[in-house]
């Protein structure tokens, strides 16, 4: 038979143009699907890793080809054998997005470790400088045994790469196996891959900064976050609607239930101690109990974020960061508010000359202090938190409950109608912030915005009702309705407990930024 | 409470350290092992090579064994995590007799006692026949050797079939019909070798994702793959033929209708190596392209393409797996297979071959060497040679074997309903997951007076209604050999002890054959495993699956060797090379397969066509992996995939929970998956998970030649139940 010959097979060739003798048939193989195929037979053969040492400007990095990947997850498994991880951990993931219509409808499946990016978020956040970024390898190495445990890479990661392990207390992250590499040994997951679809090759940091397109994929965060090194062959013929597959449900996230006490704290602490040193100037006299009370609530709250941490016992490793990260200038500024705060107070006790400049250094750091809270939230991987709002409602929660605070404490006092006023004014300010915020949430294309709109009005529907009804009841009818004690304390335990719910929806409606997940990847545990 | 722990000081270094060893390289200290003891994968049929690690006598680990020619240096995920399978909370660790309601424990002696008690008292009292035994494709060529003469000479009962026929079997018929005897023709290379692939109903990159290596080192290739679904497989492929469910048969005859008409056919191979070519001439004429297209709802030019791409190839391979084995057509879907390469000359080259891709570690073991669909050694029931020559071998009176087969599967299921079947023993297989139509296999197991179940777990669905159940050695526990698919036998070897009590299955053979008083005349002589594997080898002589040039020492020194390997001579990589098939003429039949719809059409009250299937983290019932906690991680749950024009219309969405109905049962709570990989008007379901179990709603419908079940199509309806996960709306 004559295997010389070809025939087209376009595939809007029809049936008459097909030839029906045998001398005319001429057929042409076209690669439908998936370019490789042209690809000559040594594909197979090619290097894992590289044959050669890095140059001065080069790093290491990953290559992920999509068009090759079966989603056999078998990297999955590898990884998690070669780190000892527990199956709920996973330092590499395989994700989904899929494309098309039946039956020209295509899945492809995304491997991911961590990108070793040029711009590390993770490193960047980092209060105790846990991360290191080899300056030989390029690869982005993390300590557990300097790691604290206070989870805000995982926040800073928009590929979710950084995964706490609450079994240690610290965080993990994929490090590229850079100890197998310098044996000359592939990582555990390019080695265990059947179809060679993972390979670590070497980059050219500099060409790489001046085009990172090849980053992106779909399903992937931009890139441009924090310049991902991972370079990903995709198919020629992608769908165009080619996207997530997890869009459908998403999971809340963890409440972080310290640090809603922490924030809701030592925001009322805050605008406590502003109240009373604003009377102060006024010449109405502060309340003994009032200052006394803001002061020590501020010491106790700073405190109760340690149990936050995976490693309490080295907190106090969190101030190593100033350079880099809001979470130390956060710790630095709200111990300084704590302890300016109780020098306040000791003025006011002992009746100690400096009153009013003690108490201008402690609303300078409760500023300051809330102002570096709020940074913290404000990273790119998680965009409802990226926006003024934040900020917007730490202060707001400090001007509606730091008058209350000092209203029910002191009831008695001349300044009733002085500090109704300034509650009435800061439940305004945050209804405003929350009507605002959601506004922007629900109308945005973005993805995890929109979905945390959805959350909000959905799934957490009751809670952001209930959020309203304390903030409305406790920030504005109470303070305008009650004129005893009791009432006083019952506006600030309503609107503290409105403020406790709102910041546990900010906590737990928070879409982060992450890869594509596979559709039935397990819900985290709320 | 660990208050050092709480504190942050400690941070489990210990247990997450890392360390390198020569023979691992840098790793997880705790997954390094004071040895790697080599064996053979006990899931799928691919056979991989696989080392497990074991430190203080327990299997920490598992890795490719690289020098096996199988699979690479790679294994699949349920591969690179089977150790955990080994110790694993549900394993079985003593026999267990029910007393009253209770499972209780109690001494092999007394369970083994009871066994042969109450199987002998039932024998007497229904007839030998009575006892019904269901096996499996997972235990090694010696205890399948072993346990096919116990069963059928030590018990005498002729009711005896393994779960194979749940998945194979279609293959088997397909195969003897066509050449004359069963056996796979080709080897995996020829994946390599062949430029035009057609793979059927196989979805190789979930089932035997290691197999996609081939398809990989063959970039000459253009694979076609004909599956309803656009599985994983079917994107990979150059050309998916997206079919009707169980359409094949049409599209294969109709392939073959346009091959004869345009000449694209090996008429020399023809005139010598086949017979019927001209009634199989006629035959198709009745399937021209405008009918298949028609039947298959594929266009016609879909059907020229893939013609002239097969009919044109130097080396056409055909790869199928449970597409089409799953049918009532089962069998004659495979003998048109093998149609298509006879009518081309593609078998017995490099390259060229019908090729059932099998299922289960040692489906292929059984089939040869155990005493289920025919006598070891695939001699034929009905053949008084065949008879002869093995009652000459075993020294056993010829009138003691059966001149025809027992019951199948399906049947041994329906005489127990029946109450033909008054007892059952059930070794290494799950049906209260596996089985279709789950009521009817529930009254079967109600009606039974004793019901044993060996297995190395407890509990299992099918262990919870024993009455007896007796806890055996798994996979790193035994040794023993495979065979894969492509006709290599591999060595399997143990690792670490059985936990408990357990015991190697034919430990637990040969000590029911002692207490039935028949151990000395059938297995004398045997103090090993070893000695059942020579004994098998001696019996599987001249056969098409000889052995008998393979010894424990060669499959060491020379490695996974294909049979058939006679003693002095090369193994074969290829059967049928010399045209020769062993069939009465030596040539092989092309056979008349017609085409019929699928038993249960969808009607208005049940509109979707149901197809079942696999996912690459599982395997079959779940016993295994659901042990392996990454797997779980992997795939936690079932699913239902349904196209979101049809959830439209009935106002389903993504991770809604439905149930899954049909004339016979309901599956409650799956989650609904939308997706354009299925098509409109039909739903997918895997069938893995005894929490939510497909095999509630599909039929007892089952191939008249092979008794496979028809699990792939049933008529089905969706309805919601619940709306969780995705509430925000």
């Amino acid at each position: 038979m004559a295997h010389t010959a070809k025939v087209s097979l376009n595939a809007n060739s029809n049936v008459a143009e097909l030839p029906l003798l045998e001398s005319e048939l001429v057929c042409i193989v076209a690669p439908a699907r998936r370019s490789l195929i042209q690809l000559a037979p040594e594909t197979r053969a090619q290097p894992l890793i590289p044959q050669r040492p890095l140059n001065p400007g080069e790093q290491y990095r990953f290559h992920f080809d999509m068009t090759k990947c079966i989603g056999c997850k078998c990297c999955v498994v590898a990884c998690n054998e070669q780190n000892g991880n527990p199956a709920a951990i996973n330092w590499r993931r395989v994700g989904e997005v899929e494309g098309g219509h039946y039956p020209n409808a295509h899945r492809y499946h995304l491997s991911m470790g961590c990108n070793h990016c040029l711009e590390p978020s993770c490193l960047i956040g980092c209060p105790v400088e846990a991360y290191t970024k080899d300056p030989i390898t390029g690869v982005v190495i993390h300590s557990a045994e300097t790691c604290i445990g206070c989870q805000y890479c995982t926040w800073n990661c928009s590929y979710g790469v950084p995964q706490y392990n609450p079994e240690r207390g610290v965080v993990g992250k994929c490090d590229l196996c850079h100890n197998r590499l310098a044996d000359g040994m592939a990582p555990a997951c390019a080695a265990a891959c059947p179809e060679q679809a993972i390979s670590v090759e070497i980059v050219n940091t500099a060409e790489w900064r001046a085009d990172y397109l090849s980053a992106n994929a779909p399903g992937l965060p931009s890139a441009g976050d924090s310049i991902s090194t991972t370079r990903i062959t995709l198919p020629d013929s992608l769908p165009p609607d080619t996207g997530r597959v997890d869009t459908q449900r998403i999971a809340l996230e963890h409440p972080h239930w310290p640090l809603v006490f922490m924030l809701v704290l030592t925001q009322l602490a805050a605008g406590a101690i502003a109240t009373l040193w604003m009377m102060d100037l006024l010449g109405r006299a502060a309340s003994l109990a009032a200052v006394l009370g803001a002061a020590a609530l501020a010491g106790v709250s700073l405190n109760a974020a340690m149990l936050h941490l995976g490693r309490p016992a080295y907190a106090w490793r969190a101030l190593k960061g100033l350079r880099r990260s809001w979470l130390s200038r956060e710790v630095l500024g709200l111990s300084l508010f704590a302890g300016s705060a109780a020098a306040y107070a000791a003025t006011v006790l002992l009746h100690l000359p400096g009153r009013s400049a003690a108490g201008f250094a402690a609303v300078l750091f409760a500023s300051i202090g809330t102002l570096c809270s709020a940074r913290i939230y404000m990273v790119p991987a998680r965009p409802a938190w990226n926006a003024r709002y934040t900020i917007a409602q730490f202060f707001s929660t400090a001007l509606l409950l730091g008058p209350l605070f000092v209203w029910a404490v002191d009831s008695s006092g001349a300044g009733r109608e002085w500090l109704t006023r300034a509650a009435i004014g800061g439940a305004t300010a945050q209804l405003l912030t929350v009507a605002l915020s959601f506004l922007w949430l629900s109308r945005s294309e973005v993805l995890e915005l929109r979905s945390s709109a959805l959350l909000l009005s959905g799934r957490l529907k009751t809670f952001f009702l209930l959020r309203l009804a304390l903030l409305l009841g406790g920030g504005v009818v109470l303070p305008l309705a009650a004129h005893s004690g009791q009432g006083a304390i019952a506006a600030l335990a309503v609107a503290l407990a409105g403020e406790i719910a709102g910041r546990w929806l900010f906590f737990v409606s928070v879409v982060p930024k992450s890869i594509a997940s596979a559709f039935l990847a397990a819900e985290r545990a709320l | 409470m660990n208050w050092r722990r709480m504190a942050g000081l400690d941070t489990l270094e210990q247990e997450y350290a890392y360390s390198s060893s020569d023979t691992t390289g840098y790793t997880s200290a705790k997954k390094i092992p004071e040895k790697w003891v080599a064996t053979t994968c006990g899931y799928c049929s691919v056979g991989c090579g696989i080392e497990v690690g074991v430190k203080d006598g327990k299997a920490v680990a598992a890795r490719p064994l690289t020098s096996h020619p199988v699979n690479r240096g790679k294994l699949c995920p349920k591969g690179l995590s089977e150790h955990y399978v080994i110790d694993a909370d549900n394993r079985l660790r003593y026999p267990l007799l029910r007393k009253g309601s209770k499972l209780m424990r109690v001494g092999w002696e007394e369970a083994l006692e009871a066994m042969v008690e109450r199987f002998r008292s039932t024998q007497a009292k229904y007839g030998p026949d009575s006892l019904g035994v269901l096996s499996t494709g997972q235990l090694v060529t010696e205890e399948f050797y072993a346990l096919g003469k116990l069963v059928q000479l030590g018990f005498g009962t002729k009711n005896y079939d393994g779960n194979t026929t749940l998945c194979m079997a279609s293959a088997v018929s397909g195969y003897k019909q066509s050449f004359g005897s069963d056996g796979p023709p080709g080897a995996y290379e020829d994946l390599e070798q062949a430029d035009v692939i057609l793979l059927v109903g196989a979805n190789i990159a979930d089932n035997h994702p290691i197999l996609c290596q081939y398809l990989d080192g063959n970039p000459r290739k253009t694979l076609i793959v004909a599956d309803p679904r656009v599985s994983k497989t079917a994107m990979m492929a150059d050309l998916h033929l997206p079919l009707k469910p169980r359409s094949d048969l049409a599209l294969i005859n109709g392939i073959a209708h346009i091959l004869i008409r345009h000449g694209l056919i090996d008429r020399d191979y023809i005139a010598r190596h086949t017979s019927g070519f001209d009634e199989l001439a006629r035959f198709l004429e009745a399937y021209a392209p405008s009918r298949v297209a028609e039947i298959t709802g594929l266009s016609e030019e879909l059907l020229y393409k893939t013609a002239f791409l097969y009919g044109r190839a130097k080396a056409g391979f055909i790869g199928w797996t449970m597409g089409v084995n799953h049918s009532t057509l089962g069998a004659a879907t495979v003998s048109a297979l093998c149609n298509l390469s006879l009518l081309t000359g593609n078998i017995g080259r490099a390259g060229a071959a019908p090729f059932s891709i099998t299922g289960q570690c040692n489906a292929m073991g059984t089939r040869e060497a155990g005493f289920t669909s025919s006598m070891p050694g695939y001699r034929k029931f009905d053949a008084a040679s065949d008879r002869e020559e093995l009652a000459k071998l075993w020294n056993i009176d010829e009138s003691r074997l059966p001149v025809k087969r027992g019951l199948a599967y399906p049947d041994i299921v329906e005489a127990a309903v029946g109450k033909r079947i008054r007892a059952m023993w059930i070794i290494a297989t799950n049906p209260l997951v596996s089985f279709p139509n789950q009521d009817v296999l529930r009254q079967a197991l109600s009606n039974l007076e004793f019901l044993v179940v060996q297995d190395g777990y407890h509990p299992t669905p099918t262990t919870e209604l024993a009455d007896l159940v007796l806890p055996a050695a798994i996979w790193g526990e035994k040794e023993g050999t495979y065979t894969n698919s492509e006709r290599r036998v591999s060595k399997v070897n143990k690792a670490v002890e059985p936990p408990g009590e357990a015991r190697s299955d034919i430990d637990i053979f040969l000590a029911v054959a002692e207490k039935l008083g028949c151990r000395k005349e059938l297995f004398g002589g045997w103090s090993t495993v070893e000695d059942a594997f020579n004994e098998w080898a001696c019996v599987s002589k001249g056969r098409l699956c000889d052995y008998s040039g393979l010894t424990y020492r060669s499959l060491v020194s020379k490695g996974p060797t294909q049979w058939p390997c006679r003693a002095g001579e090369e193994p074969t990589p290829r059967l049928y090379a010399d045209g020769k098939f062993p069939t009465a003429d030596g040539r092989a039949k092309l056979i008349c397969a017609d085409w019929q719809p699928f038993p249960e059409q969808p009607t208005a009250a049940h509109p979707f066509v149901l197809n079942t299937g696999r996912t690459v983290e599982h395997w079959h019932t779940r016993t295994k992996t659901r042990e392996v906690p990454i797997l779980e991680r992997l795939s936690p749950r079932a699913w239902l995939e349904m196209n979101p024009r049809d959830a439209g219309q009935l106002g389903l969405r993504s991770h809604d929970r439905v149930d899954v109905i049909s004339q016979r049962g309901r599956v409650r709570g799956v989650e609904l998956r939308l997706t354009e990989i299925i098509a409109p008007g039909q739903v997918f379901m895997p069938f893995h998970f005894f929490e939510t179990n497909v095999n509630e709603v599909t039929q007892s419908a089952f191939d008249p030649i092979s008794r496979e079940p028809n699990y792939k199509q049933c008529a089905v309806r969706v309805e919601r139940t619940a709306r969780p996960g995705a509430a925000w709306q």
